[in-house]
């Protein structure tokens, strides 16, 4: 029989396929429910300045361009600083 | 009794009100007088010094970022930075049992590498200084948008791009898609010129000048270009009262030079005898090294997911990973995690980031002297860069921010990186030298905010 | 002109029903609430949307008005008021109204006191010369104070005999709670001005960026209004004693009282109005102005907001 790639998917792929199926799970899971959230009085902690995703762009614009020039990955929260030849 | 202290400056409670207000009503900080009261920059500056051991490379980068609110939650942020590179970077090659001898990147000169030694290329220093605004405004009530522009130049690198992004808010708020698309180009233009990938490094030994000229100049390719278009979708979710989430899907196309012009491979003589793992030794009795090539193309896939979660006590747990997999045959999983210790007027935030990272599948530690073929190499693609190889980092790390009242705070961040390499381990003479040396780099950042 | 259904249920004060004055786009809802004249200014949206958000401002206004108000029988404010000591668990609105007001009462160095008011059992401001006795207030002394009380989220813990009132943030939240409600649900192009007896906000200019024009009224002629202002944006709020007063030899007492005397501030101007981005905000700093007597303007000047100071 011939060996054929369709059949033969090394564990490797199957693992990242099935990582990918997860997140979008995830995501559509979270973003599905609809009756999640809070009413606007509720919005108290989430205003605290402490409380948003990236609290120092100063910070985070630093650390990514040193993992930038120290790893083959980058980026992956937003658009962040732009390229340089570091890398 | 007494009366408040007429003299004492009454603004502080007006700020700190203010922010009380917004607790209250449950509107973004923006909507307040505090930090971005339309009509005031709101700055941040910050030096960071950054350092690697064994005499790698040392950086000091200043930063200034500044934001100037307008009505109607609109922002404009201006930020510059800087930094001055110094120090060395292991070039590709392998180290070895003998002395080693490399041309620099001009053609102008050459360092030497003693027995044993990692071969670092330390012939430059560089200092770049890079340049962004970023403008955002909501278009209604329901969406908004974003436009940024990014330039930046150190002597040998042209970088500069353009991003936009539009928003969209669902369930009062609670829910926000994001999509954004970023286009660049960076303009290489290395010391010497790009060499031509997989050509070997001319070494100015055994031969006359005129002849070393001639071959460096053989081995040029002119300037070159590589475009990147990235592309994100995001989702933001309130989960409850304490928690919010982030998903990111990212993709990223870059085409055009995307080698390094500075790395090289060793080729490794395989041909049984006394020479059987050492340098291949070229017909001018110079070791054979030759210039890096990776593929002209390069998808990006990442996936990232974050989350904010407040305590009873105010403190914030900050966790997030990352998943990326590209076409060079790379996956990387990169775990972070901080936590926000509040006290009265300061705060303690520790971090601890977990990276993972497979090979390259054009990553090659060295190339055998069958696979260089005498100067026709039967491969098209190599690189011994190591930030492509089998990679872990650990990075431990600490903030620690003291708030003078609500805009001006001071802050101080010490990090600490651990990264260790794998690969193949080499034969004969090459098994015994040791090819995946640690990194271990350290940087702090002074930052003040007001 | 028409009159808005407002179920029973939703109305348990059983004021009046709204009534709905205007055409076209431009909209007056009027209503009561919390003693006062509530009006509901609509303009750039059509009379269906403006009969709905009339209906929703005086629903939610009657809400609050129920919920924090010490007048009504068995509601959160009437148990915590009764509860001899014993500990209450409050709902998150209410947590976060008692966070407000420790943060205002620590911002105020204990000006501001939401325990202060059982002080009216000995003052009447009833423009005459009758004052309480130095005894009278004393002993009342001993039941103000919110360093008496044990507020840790959810359980308010009031001993026996004290009182809380949030008369003095009540009428801005709402008018602030009411009109961020509004903007959410307002079609586009619609603006709205929601006025609680005074206390304003808006949600923006007028369509074709018109202003709302507001009037400040003059505490000597007790009617009409001495100056107007352009309102686009923001809000508005007085604290003043027009009509609560006692006037003996010649001098005057504010209804505002320092929590730690139990007497009136010394020198405190007749009435104060500030404009910030919320009615919430502009109250509390109009309430802090006056708390500080004679420096009132002093403080003001250094919060870079506009405000109106009368003496």
């Amino acid at each position: 029989m011939p060996d054929s790639r369709l059949f033969h998917r090394p564990l490797k792929q199957t693992r990242r396929a099935l990582t990918l199926i997860a997140f979008f799970a995830a995501i559509s899971v979270t973003a599905g429910c609809s009756n999640l959230g809070v009413k606007p009085w509720e919005r108290g902690l989430l205003a605290d300045p402490d409380m948003q995703l990236t609290v120092s762009g100063v910070d985070a614009g630093l650390d990514d361009h040193i993992y930038f020039s120290k790893e083959a990955s980058s980026g992956g929260r937003g658009f962040g600083g732009g390229g340089c030849g570091c890398n | 009794m007494q009366l408040i202290n007429s003299s004492k400056n009454g603004k502080p409670v007006g700020r700190a009100l203010a922010a009380a207000t917004c607790a209250l009503l449950g509107v973004q900080a923006t909507d307040s007088l505090a930090k971005g009261q339309p009509g005031e920059w709101d700055v941040e500056t910050a030096l960071l010094v950054y350092s690697e051991t064994d005499d790698r490379v040392q950086a000091a980068e200043p930063v200034i970022s500044a934001t100037r609110n307008f009505d109607g939650e609109r922002k404009l942020n201006l930020k510059l930075v800087a930094d001055t590179l110094t120090g060395a970077s292991p070039s590709g090659a392998t180290p070895s049992a003998l002395p080693q001898t490399y041309t620099s990147p001009s053609g102008n000169g050459s360092y030497e590498v003693a027995p044993g030694e990692a071969p670092l290329d330390d012939t430059f220093k560089d200092t770049r200084v890079a340049v962004s605004a970023n403008w955002e405004a909501p278009i209604n009530r329901d969406y908004a948008y974003s436009v940024g522009a990014y330039g930046s130049r150190e002597y040998d690198y042209i970088s500069t791009a353009v991003n936009g992004t539009l928003s969209r808010y669902l369930n009062n708020k609670n829910t926000t898609l994001t999509g954004g698309l970023s286009l660049g180009v960076d303009l290489v233009d290395p010391v010497g010129g790009a060499p031509v990938g997989l050509s070997r490094m001319p070494i100015n030994s055994n031969k006359s000048q005129a002849d070393f000229d001639q071959e460096f100049a053989a081995t040029r390719e002119s300037d070159d270009t590589k475009t990147v278009v990235d592309a994100l979708f995001g989702v933001t979710q309130v989960i409850n009262r304490q928690t919010l989430m982030q998903f990111t899907y990212g993709v990223s196309y870059s085409s055009g030079y995307l080698t390094d012009p500075y790395k090289i491979l060793s080729v490794i003589d395989d041909a049984g005898g006394a020479n059987y793992g050492g340098n291949l030794v070229g017909s001018d009795g110079n070791s054979v090294y030759l210039y890096e090539q990776r593929p002209d193309t390069r998808l990006k896939h990442s996936l990232y997911w974050q989350t904010k979660y407040m305590l009873g006590n105010g403190d914030i747990m900050d966790g997030s990973y990352r998943f990326m997999i590209d076409d060079w045959g790379i996956t990387s999983h990169t775990l972070d995690l901080k936590y926000r210790w509040q006290m009265a007027k300061s705060y303690l935030e520790p971090h601890f980031r977990y990276y993972l990272q497979s090979e390259a599948d054009f990553y090659k530690r060295y190339i055998t002297a069958s696979e260089y073929n005498a100067g026709a190499p039967t491969l098209t693609e190599a690189s011994a860069d190591y930030r492509l190889g089998e990679m872990t980092g650990l990075t431990f790390g600490a903030k620690w921010g003291y708030r003078f009242n609500d805009d001006r705070e001071l802050a101080i961040r010490a990090e600490y990186l651990i990264q260790t390499n794998d690969g193949d381990q080499g034969f004969g003479s090459l098994a015994s030298q040791d090819l995946y040396p640690d990194t271990n780099a350290m940087w702090l950042q002074l930052s003040y905010s007001f | 002109m028409s009159t808005i259904t407002v179920s029973a249920k939703d109305n348990p004060a059983g004021h009046p029903l709204p009534q709905l004055h205007g055409d076209q786009f431009s909209w007056q809802g009027r209503f009561e609430a919390m003693a006062s004249p509530c009006d509901i200014l609509l303009d750039g949206v059509n009379r269906k949307d403006a009969e709905q958000a009339l209906a929703f401002a005086a629903r939610e206004a009657w809400r609050l008005e129920r919920k924090f108000s010490r007048y009504v029988s068995g509601n959160p404010v009437d148990q915590i008021n009764h509860s001899n000591g014993e500990p209450v668990a409050v709902d998150d609105e209410m947590a976060l109204m008692l966070d407000y007001a420790a943060q205002c009462h620590d911002l105020s160095h204990g000006r501001f006191d939401i325990t202060s008011g059982v002080l009216r059992r000995a003052w009447r401001f009833d423009g005459s010369d009758h004052l309480p006795e130095q005894e009278e207030t004393d002993a009342l002394l001993n039941l103000v104070g919110w360093n008496k009380l044990a507020w840790h989220h959810p359980q308010l813990a009031l001993p026996e005999g004290m009182e809380i009132d949030f008369g003095g943030i009540g009428k801005e939240y709402a008018v602030d709670r009411v009109l961020l409600d509004l903007k959410q649900s307002l079609p586009e192009g619609g603006s709205v001005l929601v006025n609680f007896g005074g206390d304003l906000a808006c949600s923006g200019p007028r369509p074709h960026g018109k202003a709302w024009i507001v009037g400040v009224e003059d505490h000597q002629k007790l009617s009409g209004s001495s100056e107007t202002l352009s309102l686009r944006g923001g809000a508005l709020a007085t604290s003043g004693d027009s009509r609560r007063y006692l006037l003996k030899n010649g001098i005057r007492y504010s209804h505002i009282l320092d929590p730690h005397t139990g007497w009136p501030i010394p020198d405190a101007p007749h009435s104060v109005t500030v404009a910030a981005p919320t009615c919430t905000l502009a109250g509390m700093l109009a309430t802090f102005a006056m708390l500080q007597g004679a420096e009132a303007e002093h403080f003001l000047e250094q919060q870079n907001v506009q405000f109106w100071v009368q003496r």
